[in-house]
């Protein structure tokens, strides 16, 4: 399988100073579609570095970064945006929503972004997820007004609403309760479940770990070894071995 | 595009203090701007009405007779045959009027001063009456009233003068007192006329300190010239942005009826006297002229003014754009992790910067127009209230003793888009900037 992430030989480096830091030291990985994959490691162990790359909102120092059949390398940053735009949704750590704009303005974004949708079908379009990620009541409400897991909703609605390819979620729980970051979880999952959608996060939480199906450690910019969640996914990749 | 607008709509309100002090600032220097293009228009009005009254038609048919090489009178003789030419071939006529013109001394029983003469017909001027408003008699005379009289019309009769309010005051006289002119006849003789103050008139700066207006027959009297004879023929036209292009039609048509003519030289006549009469020529050339050479020794009052305005703005203008650029960085830092935000989910560069440039236009845009409104209003209340200019120099250069405010769409247009424009232009670096962000790096911005 080609995979619709692979990263091959990737190295990531960064300057600090007359220091050099490597942050992603010859990595490996294949990614395949439908899968659900937590980046697992410690604090400063190169996961959101890897999310980046793959995110396209950083560029490797060498190596190949493959995104949906694209060399994120050889890409313009125009092309480059233009991949974010149609094929993957970003989830944040801190939500990262635009608090000018209400719940259901922040959702429908992207889709303005893309163009191409009468405004009929985007109003569909940010019903449905909306209604998916259950905040339907607090459509027409600002960010400020929400609760940490009501924002993180938010922002995973409008990760789905472009029907990305691959949705990246950087620690996408750091910030709740583990009762909410649990659902916040479970409702990735289900998405992942219904639509097929790759999503791939980052976390150092065990108990966020256990619910995915592959888990991918990363210590010290490498990947250490493949492994197993406790509960296997739908993916049907078996996607479990890391290509290193 | 509508969800960029809203974004930057909301982000101006959403920062209350800031937009509102730039506003304001914007705001008042935009007022500043209408208010002095208010003063400036209103001199300009001024001085064409004025000049349009009392210095020269819209366009002028006057002359220079030589009886030998080393003389010159402003005369033109012939005077009918003239005026056939000018009646015949001016498009846009509206009526004709002659100006005789002298030179000589003003005499009373307390004082003398030097002025011009304009000799004129009263049954034939237009809008000469009309715009000379007479002035009450506090204005020339100590302990006066408030009351106005004479009137001006009885130029109509023999022997009558109208002066200015400043010229009655050095002179001591009032309506119905009799003042002596003093003038040089052609032949080097002396000769005197007395004259009746029939009427006092409101001063219109510069151009009423050297000029009174008696009927056409006192210069012919104290000239000793004939009927045939005049000082200038002044044109008036339906329209008055035809003037220029109206004169060179009476130039062409004059020599294509054999008169001849000076080279068109943007001076008043009193300019050239030195030149006329240091050509080598005899006998009569007209000279044609168009209202704005005849007050081109004035121009320079609005062309002052004018630049002054402009550099004054231009230094309230700069301080706000470095205002507005500060603004802007601080717009830029603080929202840095947002414009990653939303460069990450597949915004572009060229929308990011719009987006910044949008706000700053909003900003410029509202706070131009407010301010624009705001100085209109403030011009057009100064100038109902009719305000009096207390001093001669300030009136002088006023072309008026009362403040006189215009306000043109034009104008209130011309500010709010070239201070808009420059508010705009202010954010552009910091817009340029903000787009240029790695999305990368603005993520993982922290202040």
């Amino acid at each position: 399988m080609s995979g619709i992430v692979r990263l091959m030989d990737v190295v990531k480096d960064y300057p600090l100073g007359k220091v050099t830091v490597h942050a992603l030291r010859k990595v490996n990985l294949t990614i395949d579609k439908g899968e659900f994959t937590v980046i697992a490691g410690p604090s400063g162990s190169g996961k959101t570095t890897l999310l980046n790359l793959i995110g396209c909102i950083d560029v490797a120092t060498a190596g190949e970064v493959l995104v949906d059949g694209k060399s994120t390398g050889k890409l313009t940053d125009k092309q480059l945006t233009s991949l974010r735009l149609n094929s993957i949704g970003f989830i944040f750590q801190s939500f990262n929503l635009i608090n000018v704009l209400d719940i259901r303005q922040n959702v429908e974004f992207p889709l303005l972004l893309q163009g191409g949708l009468s405004k009929a079908e985007r109003q569909a379009r940010v019903d449905d997820v909306v209604d998916k990620v259950g905040l339907r009541q607090f459509a027409s409400q600002r960010p400020n007004e929400l609760s940490g897991g009501q924002r993180q909703r938010v922002a995973i609605a409008r990760a789905l609403v472009t029907r990305p390819a691959i949705v990246l979620a950087d620690e996408p729980t750091a910030n709740l309760d583990s009762t909410t970051g649990t659902q916040i979880i479970d409702l990735m999952k289900e998405i992942n479940h219904q639509d097929h959608t790759t999503f791939i996060f980052s976390t150092h939480d065990e108990k966020v770990m256990k619910r995915a199906d592959r888990v991918v450690r990363i210590l010290d910019g490498m990947l250490e070894a493949a492994g197993l969640s406790e509960s296997r996914g739908p993916s049907e990749s078996g996607g479990e071995q890391v290509h290193a | 595009m509508g969800v960029l607008v809203s974004i930057a709509l909301r982000n101006l309100v959403q920062s209350p203090g800031r937009t509102s002090l730039l506003a304001l600032a914007i705001g008042l220097v935009t007022t500043f701007l209408v208010l002095l293009m208010s003063l400036s228009l209103g001199i300009n009005e001024n001085l064409v009405n004025s000049a349009t009254t009392m210095s020269a038609g819209h366009v002028n048919v006057a002359g220079f007779w030589k009886p030998t090489t080393g003389t010159a009178f402003p005369i033109v003789t012939g005077v009918g045959e003239v005026r056939k030419v000018v009646e015949a071939s001016t498009p846009g006529l509206d009526y004709i009027v002659e100006r005789h013109r002298g030179w000589g001394k003003i005499v009373s029983e307390t004082g003398a001063i030097q002025s011009g003469l304009s000799g004129l017909v009263a049954a034939d001027e237009g809008r000469f009456f009309d715009r000379l408003l007479l002035a009450p008699e506090a204005e020339y005379k100590e302990g006066g009233s408030e009351q106005i009289f004479g009137d001006a019309r009885r130029l109509s009769e023999d022997d009558t003068i109208v002066l200015f309010s400043g010229q009655a005051k050095r002179l001591g006289v009032s309506v119905g007192d009799v003042v002596t002119i003093k003038t040089e006849t052609m032949s080097g003789a002396s000769n005197t006329a007395d004259v009746t103050v029939v009427a006092i008139a409101r001063d219109l700066g510069l151009l009423s300190s050297f000029s009174v207006f008696v009927p056409k027959s006192v210069v012919l009297d104290l000239y000793q010239l004939n009927e045939d004879t005049t000082g200038a023929l002044w044109v008036y036209l339906d329209d008055i942005e035809e003037s220029e292009a109206t004169m060179t039609v009476v130039r062409g048509a004059l020599l294509d009826a054999g008169f001849q003519l000076r080279d068109h030289e943007s001076n008043p006549f009193f300019f050239k006297f030195e030149a006329v009469q240091g050509e080598d020529w005899t006998g009569q050339k007209l000279d044609v002229t168009w209202w704005q050479d005849e007050v081109s020794f004035l121009t320079w009052v609005l062309t002052a003014f004018d630049t002054l305005s402009w550099f004054l703005t231009l230094i309230l203008v700069v301080i706000i754009a470095v205002g507005i650029m500060n603004a802007m960085w601080n717009a830029v830092r603080e929202r840095t992790r947002e414009v990653g935000t939303m460069r990450a989910i597949g915004m572009s560069q060229r929308r990011v910067l719009i987006l910044f440039l949008l706000e700053s236009l909003f900003l410029g845009l509202g706070a131009t127009v407010i301010g624009a409104a705001l100085g209109a209003a403030i011009a057009l209340g100064v100038d109902a209230a009719r305000i009096p200019v207390p001093s001669d120099a300030v009136r002088t250069i006023l072309l008026s003793n009362e403040l006189h405010l215009a306000v043109h769409p034009q104008s209130l247009l011309v500010a709010i888009l070239s201070l808009t424009l420059f508010t705009s232009l202010s954010a552009l670096w910091p817009a340029i900037r903000a787009s240029r962000l790695q999305p990368v790096k603005a993520l993982t911005h922290t202040e």
